[in-house]
Formats: structure tokens, sequence, C-alpha cells
């Protein structure tokens, strides 16, 4: 994906981001301040929000490649089984019970898919909702705050799981999270942004170790990992 | 007070529910249909169109009623079509009171769930024709929770059916029409049976549409 020059005005608020470069097959971190646009950035590439200018090369995916779990996952009121499986039934894919269970249990709900879907926790329902994201094999994956709700142990088993299908069906990632040692562990670059702008971008070691700007040292300052 | 129950109750019983019955399915089709399609187009002048709406929620039934009698009235713009006290009339009649009120609560649930809706349809890679079955599955008991206040208020209203309907024994008497006679003829047990009958019918609505909102409630807090 090749985003040039692109744009996007709210009342108070600017992105401008001029060039920003993803290759398959790699998992990308986008880290910033509160109010920095990371969510923005993510929802105008998912196509939820048009930009007012500018260029987004999708390198010939289309929307039925792309997929976002959103910050707060929004659940068909029905059950888990029903919502995990949603994305295969809208391609009329038959979902496979292997294929199910596997994603069930990456989700920590085994043996919970008929319990109905908005009465999760918190935290499963963050899993539910990148479970799903993942199940039907998207090229690009959107993710905002992926670990935010996650129990460390399901965090390590979220990491493992993306990179284990990064063998079989590599996609892009691009994965917001303020959990910067998800993001150390997870992704091989990382994004900074603040004030609307891509401030600096690299590999993760560099980004979280090394960082070049003024701004991004600074909102690492505290940085402990 | 059983033995009040004579083929005459029965029969008023009958005609309301010809009337009720019709009245409210045919404002939920319609309704449901224009509430979406509200929601779901933008024009000049929407606004406007959600304003008019939303009185129209409001517009007392003596009024509408009247309105109806003037169009259905011999030398009115539809009187050619002879249905004034008849069943027909009442079912229009009460078609234009509750259409609005079902297409108004179709259309502000659909205007607080249908974006989230749509952005999440547009992630999961639906189509344009896959999201709106999602939107409709979606919204399904709000659209039941609406006509079933719709039919609440069918089944409650007087003054269209009395004005439109006349009243007539046999004929277009409905409970409340009924009930009305009954008070000013002293007939008081009948009345209290007829209101017995009709607070029953309230009553499951209520039970039905409760059971509608419990579904909703779980799950939609932020906290
Ligand atoms: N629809 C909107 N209308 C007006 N302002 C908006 C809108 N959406 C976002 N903003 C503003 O844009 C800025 C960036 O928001 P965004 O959600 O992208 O931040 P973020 O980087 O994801 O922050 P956080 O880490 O807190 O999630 C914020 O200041 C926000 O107030
Ligand atoms: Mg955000």
């Amino acid at each position: 994906m090749i985003i040039t020059d692109l744009e996007k005005n709210f009342s108070q608020f600017r992105l401008l981001i001029d060039r920003m470069v993803t290759k398959p097959g790699t998992i990308y971190g986008l880290i910033g301040p509160n109010g920095s646009g990371k969510t923005t950035a993510l929802k105008v590439i998912a196509g939820l929000i048009k930009a007012d200018r500018g260029k987004i090369d999708y390198e010939g995916l289309v929307k039925q490649d792309i997929t976002m779990a959103p910050r707060k996952p929004y659940f068909i009121h029905d059950s888990v089984y029903k919502n995990l499986t949603y994305p295969l039934a809208l391609r009329k894919i038959p979902p496979g019970d292997g294929l199910v269970e596997s994603f069930l249990s990456l989700a920590g709900l085994s043996g919970r898919e008929g319990q109905y879907a908005p009465s999760l926790s918190a935290g499963e329902q963050q899993k539910l909702s990148i479970a799903r994201a993942m199940i039907f094999g998207p090229k690009l994956v959107l993710v905002d705050e992926a670990f935010s709700n996650l129990d460390m142990e399901s965090s390590l088993a979220f990491e493992e799981a993306i990179k284990v299908s990064q063998k079989k069906n590599p996609a892009t990632w691009i994965v917001i999270s303020h959990q910067l040692a998800n993001i150390h562990r997870l992704c091989s670059h990382v994004f900074f942004m603040d004030e609307g702008n891509l401030v600096e971008f690299g590999e993760a070691g560099q980004i979280l170790f090394d960082p070049k700007t003024p701004k991004l040292k600074r909102y690492l300052q505290h940085l402990s990992l | 007070m059983f033995d009040a129950l004579d083929a005459g109750l029965l029969n008023i019983i009958i005609t309301t529910m010809k009337v009720t019955l019709p009245s409210s399915a045919i404002s939920a089709v319609l309704g449901t249909a224009l509430g979406l399609l509200l929601e779901g187009s933008q024009f000049y002048g929407k606004r406007i169109i959600v304003r008019i709406n939303r009185t129209l929620m409001g517009s007392p039934p003596v009024v509408v009623g009247l309105v109806c009698y003037l169009l259905f009235m011999r030398k009115g713009v539809f009187g050619f079509m002879d249905i004034l006290f008849s069943v027909k009339a009442m079912v229009v009649a009460q078609v234009m009171i509750i259409t609005p009120i079902i297409s108004g609560m179709v259309y502000s649930s659909a205007e607080r769930n249908a974006p989230n809706i749509r952005s999440f349809a547009h992630t999961m890679g639906a189509s344009a024709g896959q999201t709106r079955l999602l939107l409709i599955k979606e919204l399904k008991n709000e659209v039941y929770f609406a006509a079933i206040s719709g039919f609440g208020r069918a089944i409650s209203e007087v003054g269209a059916v009395m004005i439109v309907g006349g009243n007539i024994r046999g004929k277009t008497r409905t409970m409340t029409t009924a009930i009305t006679l009954l008070r000013n003829q002293g007939n008081y047990s009948e009345a209290i049976y007829l209101g017995c009958v009709l607070m029953a019918i309230a009553l499951c609505v209520q039970l039905v549409a409760d059971n509608l909102k419990g579904k909703e409630a779980v799950g939609d807090d932020n906290y």
C-alpha cells in the first residue's frame, strides 16, 4: 500500500501524511500520543472515512481484502459462533469445523460458541474481534488498540498466532497500541505519529531504542521495556 | 360478567381486530420502509421531512379522522370510493395515524445504530446488499418494538374510528367506540367488561414490547 499526500481535516485537527508505504507480509506498529491521529489514519485506510485530498494505492487489494478491528468492536446481536463466522458467510466460505475451532480457541472461547456475543467481557470481545478479522484470510489487517484489554497470556497467544498466520497467509498488518512491549515483540517496523503527521519510521528496534526526532524522544522518555 | 360476551360483544371485538390488525400491519411495512429509507438517504430538505414526521407522530386522532372524513365523504376527493363508515375507511385513518409513529421510531433507532453497523459491514467486506440485509437484521427488535407500539396505539385509539367509522352497530363498532356509547347509555357492566378486554390486550402488547427491550439491553452499555 502506498499513501501519498493524504489529508483529512476536522474542525480542530488535521491529518497530513506525505508518504506512507507498507509491504505485504509485514507487521507494522503505529504509535503516538493520544489524539495524534492514529485511529483517523486507520479509518481512512479502511475506507470508513473519506480523505479530503491525496491518494491511497492499495496495489490491487479490494474492499473484501481489507479489514479493521476497531477499539470498540461491533457484534451482531447473535452468538459468538455467528459473529466469528460472519465474514465467512459473507464470502460463502463453508466454516470448516477445524478452522472455527482453532479461532475459537485462540479467542479463549472454546465451547462458548453459543453465548450471546454482546455479553462477552471487554477482553473477550477484543479477542473475538481480532479472531473474526483474521478468520477469512484478509490481505490488509488494521487493528486499533489491539492489546488494551488483553491479559498478558492472551496478548502473547495472539502475537504468536499472528506470526504463525503470516507464514500461511502473508498479510500487511498495521497495529495501533500504547503497549510498546507488544509492539516491540510483534512488529518489525514502526510508524510514529504526532499531531497528525508521520514523524518517524523505521525498524522497531531503532524506533523504540534509538529515536532520532525530539518528538519521538519525548514520547519515549518514560519507556522502560 | 362473562355471560356479557354475547354475539354483539364478540362482533365488536372481531371488528376491532379487523381494523387494528390490518392497519398496524400496513403501517409497520410502510413505516419501516420509510424510516429506513429516510435514514439511508441524503437529500435536500431531509431535515424538514424528519421534522414533519416528528410532528405527525403526535397528531391527534380526531384531527386525522376529520381529514379522512372530508376526503371520503360523498363530495370529497375520494368520495367516489364510497368507503366512508366502513372498516376500510377506518383502516386508512389508522394507517395515517400509526405510520408516522412507526417510521419515526424506526428512523431514530436507525439513526443511532446504522452508522456503526455500516462501518462494521464495510470492514467485513460486505456488499451493499449484504449491508442492507444486516441493517434490517440488526434493527429487527427495534422494528418489532415500533410495530407493537403502533398496534397498541391503534387498538386504544377512539377519535378517528368514531368519526370515520360512525360507530355503526354490527359494522364499524369497535371496543373503544362501544365503550364510549355504553357509558353514554349508563350500561356500565358491559363498558367495564370491554374495558377489561382492552386492558388485557394492552397488557399483552406491553409484555411483548418489554421482552424485546430486555433483549436489547444486554451488551449495549459502555461501562
Ligand atoms: N469526527 C471527528 N470530528 C472532529 N474531530 C475529530 C473527529 N475524529 C477525530 N477527531 C479529532 O482528531 C484527533 C485525532 O483523533 P484520533 O482518534 O485519530 O487519535 P488517536 O491517535 O487514535 O488517539 P488515541 O491514542 O487517544 O486513540 C483528535 O484530536 C480528535 O479529537
Ligand atoms: Mg485511537
